[in-house]
């Protein structure tokens, strides 16, 4: 099946009532998330997968990828009314996002936000499904040997690229392929690292590590967020539409977002707010007002708004077409396609093209559902970020205990559960990235198998790794990951840095403005 | 604060880890029916590739240590005030505090039940960190787990423990 008739299958299957209704579910699940601090797209789509255990897999898949392109989409919300990013991509929407709602443009730069990601989302699904295509062909033909040197690859990429430290990287890795290690070993029956626990004799529940990686360790932050201080919320006032002049400058800015973001989603492990920081430089470097940056310039919303989009669905092409996810939160999702019994990678697109080619046209449809949400709802949604975060940690811990008890009937998860969420505290703490732990934890059986297949058909000959162009090239692209980023020094980077320094900088302005003027 | 000493002790924590792995690993019976490696060589690089990213920790700190002293820069702008430690302390026995709480929840899950256990549970918590709202924590919390009990028992067929609402 070719991409446009696969477009029109997939158009057919998405547009069924059922499905439009869980797409309209999961893109509105993904924007209340969104507008939460702190609770990014991987805890939103863990805390919602127990949620569709009953569901058919297409439905819950389209409800989940619902969720994901949704929160990468309202993301801008907070950045831009409440000077805290909803999810780390959007960190640079800040910048120049919270300037023009307090100069009471917020209604026009959520409308300016809402269309550049609209505009991202729609190229940004084309492009996958003209890309995907051909990179499945090619990776139909990949053994185990290109299959261990890709995964590889990916787990490299992602240690080298994400947190601001190569050692902690390679940590969070090493840790997620422990992990990956313990229960039966498949060729020869051993039970390994199972502590004497019957319940890790079936393998670590992916679901209890990211709800408690990713869920119940944000609520220590919530928990500190209530303790510390206070969040200084602009209302949305002015006219929602922005102005042609507007307009005529953030158009072009959103094309180069979605150009950079796609191709940064596509890359495994750089991830969105990579993207979002590439675009947001680029745009400073070739304005014509490059002084007007950080002070409320309506191209540093437009770009990283269309490139986080882009990159979300750059990172689709990986993980429907090689099975290796680009991202912390597709990682998530690709947990949730092994748990349905899918496993995605080349074979998926002849094995279940229904699947495959639903998935994506119901992000078409999700796109249009999620303009339609953003722009004339956007106040009325933005009331959610008055929840007050007390109430908002019991109900994220009540929803991650229900659901991950409900996945096997058993406390000892819910033991495990809390455990993740010490650890993901202490991850958190440590300035150790969890998405790298992720990885390792859902690839790291493949990648094991790979390994063993790749030894075995060559009689433990490790040569064989090198001999296959394909697995010698990618071997040597880890090589140089690792070696860049030891030699640039592993800081982060300028314009991320000055990121969040502005948003502190803000943040005492507001708060000393507040204890001034306590209206 | 010192930032380095945290990740000293890191990567003393992760290098022990790796070695408790790999003894671990060694114990490990090997059976090699048709697979010339085992269950031990995998886990073995992974236990191994543990102690290089300990060892790495400790170069990059000192590292970073040594740059910091070159450059005389210390790694916070601002020293943290009596004030702030007092708060950190707080917060961290409210922390443990929590986690204590919602093992004893997790225990009493399912002999006491879900809508009881969580609804004392939540009743809790919010009486904590939403101090003063006696009737919109009641409602929140009692709203909560029925809702979340109708979900999961009727739409999803996946009913939650009883427990001694089952008597």
């Amino acid at each position: 099946m070719d991409s446009l008739h696969g477009i029109l299958h997939g158009l057919a299957i998405a547009s069924t009532p059922t499905h439009l209704l869980y797409t309209l579910i999961g893109v509105f699940i993904g924007t209340m998330i969104s507008h939460l601090p702190g609770i990014g797209p991987s805890a939103g789509i863990a805390l919602l997968i127990p949620v569709t255990f009953g569901m058919d897999p297409i439905t819950a898949l389209m409800m989940l990828t619902g969720i994901y392109y949704g929160c990468m989409y309202g993301g801008a919300v907070t950045a831009i009314l409440l000077n805290t990013p909803g999810d780390a991509a959007a960190v640079m929407t800040v910048l120049d996002g919270y300037p023009l709602a307090r100069k009471g443009r917020a209604a026009a730069t959520l409308a300016i936000a809402a269309v550049s990601s609209f505009i991202a989302g729609m190229i940004g699904v084309t492009a996958l499904s003209f890309v995907a295509v051909p990179l499945a062909a090619v990776a139909l033909h990949f053994g185990p040997t290109e299959y261990f040197a890709l995964i590889l690859f990916a787990l490299t990429t992602v240690s080298a690229l994400t947190g601001n430290s190569l050692a902690k990287g390679m940590i969070a890795t090493l840790i997620g392929l422990a992990l990956a290690t313990i229960g039966i070993d498949l060729q020869s029956g051993v039970p390994r690292f199972t502590m004497g626990f019957t319940e890790l004799q079936d393998r670590v529940n992916f679901l209890v590590v990211v709800v408690g990686l990713f869920a119940i360790s944000e609520v220590s932050r919530m928990v500190e967020g209530t303790m510390g201080g206070t969040l200084h919320t602009v209302k949305v006032t002015g006219k929602l539409w922005f102005t042609r002049a507007e307009w005529k400058r953030a158009r072009p800015a959103a094309l180069r977002g979605t150009v950079v973001g796609f191709l940064c989603g596509a890359a495994p492990g750089l991830g969105g707010t990579l993207a979002a920081m590439l675009s947001y430089v680029l745009e400073k470097k070739i304005s014509k007002h490059p002084e007007e940056f950080g002070h409320g310039a309506i191209e540093g919303v437009a770009a990283p708004e269309a490139a986080t989009n882009a990159d979300s669905c750059g990172a689709f092409v990986h993980l429907l077409a090689l099975g290796v996810p680009g991202s912390g939160a597709t990682a998530v999702l690709m947990g949730a396609f092994i748990m349905y019994g899918i496993q995605p990678g080349p074979m998926l697109f002849s094995s279940q093209p229904d699947l495959v080619w639903g998935l994506i046209a119901s992000m078409y449809v999700g796109n249009i559902m999620l303009l339609v949400l953003n722009l004339p709802l956007v106040g009325l949604l933005s009331r959610i970020l008055y929840v007050p975060p007390g109430v908002l940690l019991c109900v994220v811990l009540g929803i991650a205990t229900a659901g991950v008890y409900s996945f096997n009937n058993d406390v000892f998860d819910l033991y495990m559960a809390l455990g993740f969420g010490a650890i993901g505290y202490g991850f958190r703490k440590l300035d150790i990235p969890k998405a790298p732990l992720l990885f390792g934890l859902i690839l790291g059986h493949t990648l094991e198998q790979s390994f063993r297949q790749a030894l075995t058909l060559s009689n433990s000959d490790p040569r064989v790794f090198l001999q296959s162009p394909i697995a010698a090239g990618l071997l040597v692209c880890s090589m140089i990951s690792v070696i860049a980023s030891v030699w640039t020094n592993r800081r982060p980077s300028k314009a991320f840095q000055e990121a969040e320094a502005r948003i502190e900088e803000t943040k005492h302005l507001d708060a000393e403005h507040l204890v001034e003027d306590p209206r | 604060m010192n930032t380095k000493k945290p990740d000293v002790w890191l990567a003393l924590c992760v290098i022990a880890g790796a070695l408790v792995y790999l003894y671990s690993d060694l114990r490990m019976p090997v059976m090699r029916s048709g697979d010339p490696l085992g269950p031990r060589a995998f886990p073995a690089l992974i236990g191994g590739g543990l102690l290089f990213a300990g060892a790495l920790l400790l170069v990059e700190t000192y590292r970073k240590g040594r740059a910091e002293a070159a450059s005389r820069l210390p790694t916070e702008a601002s020293p943290r005030t009596r004030d702030d430690v007092r708060k950190g302390r707080h917060q961290t026995v409210v922390l443990l505090a929590m986690v204590v709480w919602t093992a004893l929840y997790y225990t009493a899950f399912e002999p006491v039940g879900y809508l009881v256990s969580t609804a004392v549970f939540l009743g809790g918590l919010l009486s904590y960190f939403h101090r003063g709202h006696y009737r919109t924590n009641l409602l929140v919390a009692l709203g909560f787990v029925v809702i979340v009990d109708l979900v999961f028992s009727r739409l999803l067929n996946v009913p939650l423990p009883a427990g001694i609402l089952s008597l």
